[in-house]
């Protein structure tokens, strides 16, 4: 079971298009997960429990954690690129 | 005709609940959604508005008698709630112009791109409400749909212009080639970013240039642990309830009613959201197989930005700054609430524009807070009439609702305008000309 955080500015607008395609990414490659959906503030609150923090924008503050950029999400440049980077962080 | 627009007058009518539903899936039947899907999304987003009505109506029943309170003790007339930016996007989609808003805007950026009077393709369809409220604004003022109508392209035709400008600013500042801001809100905060980054050029000259790439937020913890929405409205609740001589008792239950509404706005908001969302990923494949290629700009969420360092600290700062200013500005009426969850959208633009600083971005955060306090107050009735749209009763009384995220300037600006009937649609007109023709240059030396 993999759990993957999901932020953005207020967790509920951008993150909700990222969620949507990481839901899918996952069950396409048969990855049991859970997401966890929030704003940037409370990513610190979940951070031990996450396994890979995706967020919508460039961070300079760096996590234990893998941290992908998830923002070719929401531009549709290079999304198979990132798609590939989360499930080489999640596939073992 | 005649027969088209009693059909139309029928179904709005039956209020937003029903009407929202059916634009949105005949929107989606537009943008070539499976009908299946495209009535899936009508009815998300109908349920979403629901969801909504209920959750506003912890303000009506449980948070208003305290507002009233608030006056007597203290004179302070904080009879205003702030809803946050999702209840404000969910409301202005509600409006008749809302329902329209999203095929209407992307014909508008088509036009814009096809006479090359802009270079952005703005595919961050939610955002759209920015432009929906200050059409519905104008159309609530004037009666007149046509002019709600002139009013949301007008906002949108600004919106794109100064996303071209500011593109290069934002691809340097994040490092991704390509892209621009054309967010309702953000947009509205560059010129004043702009006037006072020259002043503190003036007055404050040691910080030019002076970049503050790693600020150490960890010293802000105690703040982020507070800014969790459960606490902050928890917190604000009580003290709000002690304040005005509630009992322990009381003042505990108007905290949960407060942490109740921090938590569920979101909740209900994101129910919008993946209504929309079938159709604004229809829309933007659409957009950018039509719109490849370097000389275009994809238009993106202001959220983008928010991890630049000395944004998510004056963010955080902004959150007691707001909430102090709400007491000493004198025409104010707005109790921040809902949008101190997101105070980092009001600098999303300065930081990048005072290139990290955070000192210059910390008192352009007040002075934009100050602002979108009084503009947010100033369209409280017309937002408060918006969330009775829905066919909620809402009882008589002082309580009004607004959100920060709706203290537009370039709303209030046309707004203000329209006032004047059909010459000042004829100015917001002649403004957007304006501000079209005097760009032109500016946009050359940039490219």
């Amino acid at each position: 079971m993999k759990t993957i955080i999901i932020a953005c500015g207020a967790g509920v607008a951008t993150s909700t298009v990222i969620t949507s395609y990481v839901t899918q990414l996952l069950r396409d490659n048969n990855i049991e997960h859970r997401i966890i959906q929030c704003s940037l503030n409370e990513v610190r609150m979940h951070i031990d429990k996450g396994d890979l923090l995706v967020t919508s924008m460039p961070l300079k503050e760096k996590y234990d954690i893998p941290t992908v950029l998830g923002i070719s999400f929401l531009t549709g440049v290079e999304v198979s690129k990132t798609m590939e980077d989360i499930v080489s962080y999640l596939g073992n | 005709m005649e027969f088209i627009s009693s059909i139309f007058n029928y179904i709005s009518g039956l209020g937003s609940y029903v009407m929202i539903p059916i634009m949105i899936t005949i929107v989606g039947l537009v943008v070539r959604l499976k009908p299946i899907k495209a009535l899936k999304a009508g009815i998300t987003v109908g349920i979403g508005l629901i969801g909504l009505d209920i959750v506003l109506g912890l303000i009506w029943t449980n948070i208003g008698p305290v507002a009233e309170l608030f006056v007597e003790k203290f004179n302070l007339n904080l009879t205003t709630i702030d809803t946050g930016w999702g209840a404000a996007a969910g409301l202005a989609f509600s409006t008749t112009i809302g329902s329209f808003i999203i095929p209407f805007i992307i014909l508008v950026n088509i036009l814009l791109l096809t006479f090359k009077l802009t270079r952005t393709v703005n595919i961050d369809i939610w955002n759209y409400w920015h432009y929906a409220f200050s059409g519905a604004t104008v159309y609530m003022l004037t009666n007149n749909i046509l002019y709600g109508f002139i009013a949301a392209a007008a906002h949108c035709t600004i919106s794109l212009r100064i996303a071209d400008m500011t593109a290069p600013i934002v691809q340097k500042s994040l490092g991704i080639p390509g892209i621009s801001i054309p967010q309702g809100f953000a947009v509205s905060t560059v010129p004043i970013y702009s006037v006072l980054d020259r002043v503190y050029d003036t007055i404050l000259p040691w910080t030019k240039d002076k970049q503050d790439k790693k600020i150490d937020s960890s010293k802000l913890s105690f703040i982020s642990v507070i800014a969790e929405p459960i606490f902050l409205g928890l917190i604000i609740g009580i003290l709000l309830g002690l304040s005005v001589g509630y009992a322990i008792g009381n003042s505990l239950q108007l905290g949960m009613s407060m942490a109740a509404l921090m938590y569920l706005l979101p909740r209900v908001t994101k129910i919008i959201m993946e209504g929309l969302l079938p159709i604004s990923e229809q829309t933007r494949t659409f957009m950018q197989k039509k719109y490849q290629g370097a000389e275009f700009y994809i238009g993106l969420d202001s959220a983008v930005l928010l991890g630049l360092p000395a944004t998510v600290s004056v963010g955080l700062l902004l959150i007691p700054v707001s909430l102090f200013l709400a007491m000493i500005i004198p025409m104010n009426t707005t109790l921040p609430l809902g949008d101190l969850a997101a105070t980092a959208f009001f600098i999303s633009m300065a930081t990048p524009m005072h290139k990290d600083n955070f000192i210059r971005t910390l008192i352009s955060g007040t002075i934009m807070m100050a602002v979108v306090l009084l503009v947010a107050s100033f369209f409280a009735p017309m937002i408060t009439i918006f969330a009775q749209g829905g066919g909620m009763e809402i009882p008589a009384g002082a309580v009004q609702v607004t959100a920060l995220s709706a203290g537009n300037l370039i709303a209030l600006i046309i707004y203000q305008l329209s006032r004047l009937g059909f010459i000042g649609i004829a100015l917001v007109i002649a403004l957007v000309a304006c501000i079209l023709y005097i760009t032109r240059q500016r946009k050359k030396e940039t490219v």
